[in-house]
């Protein structure tokens, strides 16, 4: 009996720690929200770490060795406009989103498309860019194909794990053969080998190859296939990174900046000469 | 050069010739298949170019890599070497938790692939190694500074520092189990007989092992340490996957910009070579020169 009593009267007390407690913790974690914002690291340290991973034309390196691209000059403006230093960490491909989660860089900004899967481990901003994809392929083994010749079992793509053009060609060509490489040059050799029927890529790249192998490759169509868009990664569970990303994009889409850099990377060739292209 | 062709039977020559004949149909047979134009021009500038800036040659990409290479395999090598002597000594303790700790972290290392170690200390226990000792912030205020030469000749780019370190740390980890392998082998083979005079002159255990029992192991050991060494160099091309600045991570950058593909490689593999063969035999000269 006086053990029950002493019971009843220890919940009672917890439930009373707890009333008064929980309003407290609410506040505190919204608090604690805002202060573990990488935002608020960011402006803490003065500097933003962008992670990157070399991807012809989103980041390259240029014949002096330093990088260059579209990422590089988002992250530029991005940096500036938040008043901060930029600093571009390149990492591997493979592990770079395992680097973002454990906290090596801030975001990445790497044309990195938004699938399901990844949205589960890393959030995503709204897209940045809207890659403009299209197919490169060996003149000799696609001869007369049209677009629905692709999507066969007997035709073989190659491209890079894990990029824009994976998906695209997944999602345009189920039926088709997907190989996956490391690297974007990779996927390229195959179907220059001939071990590939085809590869896609943003332009201008598809171009500039087939000009470069022109008794090999092509581009079979004039029209571009649009992707989903490429967003900024960044950890989950940062709604002030969420809402300072999504209104930089919005308001340089409005402005006009980030179409006239995509126009310059992606359509226009005057940066071909910085890198070893041809 | 006489001496050595009249050494040569008539059966070696065939050899040669055929060794010759299958090269150069392999070498037909890739030309053929490989649809690729070389650019073997454009390497020069990738290792080292003209500055019109400073008016002076600098290294550019492949250089600057195979510079932190060796940058990553002397601090490594040197940690792994301190960590391995003592694993060694902990293998023939007589003291049974330390004899069973050591066996128990070499058999870990050993056991597992590196590409597995390193992402599993890279992922979770370099970030909070670098956090707690404030590393990071402390690399960047020395980035910043006007005079940085020493840090920079030692070091690299001091923003690029936590990932150098790391690299270093989960290679010498890695590279020490070996070490202390050989090491333990070292110690054993010194002979029961100094042991005991040792002791007979009254040293305690810790003047034995470092007067009498070390230098004779160490003497022992030297030409596999060095061939451990020339391992550890070419291991150190894993830890590009965690994106240290070193020679493969630079190459697989310099490909995806440029599509130089096979001279990017072919160059790369010469440097490895270059390194690690004047290495050896540099190393098989010391150990004549101790013999004789």
């Amino acid at each position: 009996m006086k053990l029950t009593r002493r019971l009843f009267g220890a919940a009672l007390g917890l439930v009373a720690a707890a009333a008064i407690a929980l309003p407290t913790s609410a506040q505190q974690t919204r608090q604690a929200v805002s202060s573990d914002s990488v935002i608020e690291t960011i402006k803490e340290r003065g500097v933003i770490k962008i992670g990157l991973s070399i991807f012809k034309p989103w980041s390259m390196r240029d014949l002096e060795g330093e990088l260059i691209g579209f990422e590089l000059d988002v992250g530029r403006k991005l940096a500036e406009d938040m008043g901060v230093e930029v600093e571009f960490i390149p990492t591997s491909w493979d592990g770079i989103i395992p680097a973002l989660v454990s906290g090596k860089f801030d975001v990445i900004i790497s044309g990195m498309s938004i699938t399901a899967q990844r949205n589960l481990t890393v959030n995503f901003s709204d897209p940045y860019a809207y890659s403009g994809m299209t197919v490169l392929a060996n003149t000799a083994m696609t001869n007369g194909f049209t677009l629905e010749d692709y999507n066969k079992p007997e035709v073989t793509f190659a491209a890079r794990r894990g990029a824009t053009p994976a998906t695209v060609i997944a999602a345009m060509f189920p039926e088709a053969n997907l190989l996956l490489f490391d690297e974007d040059g990779a996927a390229t050799q195959e179907v220059l080998n001939g071990n590939a029927h085809a590869t896609m890529a943003s332009e201008p790249t598809p171009s500039t190859e087939a000009r470069r192998y022109s008794d090999t490759l092509s581009v079979p169509f004039s029209q571009t296939f649009l992707a989903t868009g490429e967003s900024f990664a960044y950890r989950k569970g940062d709604p002030d990174a969420s809402n300072f990303f999504n209104n930089w994009i919005g308001v340089n889409w409005a402005s006009g900046w980030l179409e006239e850099r995509n126009d310059y990377w992606f359509r226009g060739q005057e940066w071909a000469d910085k890198v070893a292209a041809e | 050069m006489r001496k050595t062709l009249k050494k040569l039977h008539w059966l070696d020559f065939v050899l040669i010739v055929l060794i010759g004949v299958f090269i150069a149909v392999v070498w037909v047979r890739i030309d053929g298949a490989l649809n690729y134009k070389w650019r073997w021009d454009r390497i020069p500038n990738y290792i080292l170019r003209w500055s019109e800036k400073d008016g002076a040659w600098v290294s550019n990409l492949l250089l600057q890599g195979f510079i932190t290479t060796i940058r990553i395999s002397i601090y490594s090598g040197i940690l792994a070497l301190i960590l391995g002597v003592i694993l060694g000594i902990s293998r023939v303790s007589n003291n049974l938790t330390v004899r069973m700790l050591a066996r128990t972290y070499l058999e870990f290392l050993r056991n597992i692939p590196p590409i597995v170690v390193i992402f599993i200390f890279y992922f979770f226990l370099s970030e909070q190694l670098i956090a707690a000792l404030n590393i990071e912030s402390w690399a960047r205020g020395i980035s910043r500074q006007e005079d940085n030469g020493i840090w920079t000749f030692f070091f690299g780019d001091m923003r690029r520092f936590p990932a150098l370190i790391s690299g270093v740390i989960v290679l010498a980890l890695f590279e020490s189990a070996f070490v202390g392998e050989i090491v333990r082998a070292g110690l054993q083979s010194v002979d029961k007989g100094q042991h005991e005079a040792a002791l007979s002159i009254g040293m305690g255990p810790l003047n034995k092992l470092w007067f009498i029992i070390l230098p004779q192991a160490v003497q022992k050991v030297l030409p596999p340490l060095a061939n451990q060494f020339i391992t550890l160099i070419k291991d150190s091309a894993i830890i590009s996957l965690i994106s240290v600045q070193e020679l493969t991570f630079k190459t697989v950058e310099l490909v995806a910009s440029t599509r130089m593909i096979f001279e990017a490689w072919i160059t790369t593999a010469a440097f490895y070579f270059l390194l690690c063969f004047s290495l050896s035999l540099l190393f098989r000269r010391l150990e004549r020169s101790k013999k004789y």
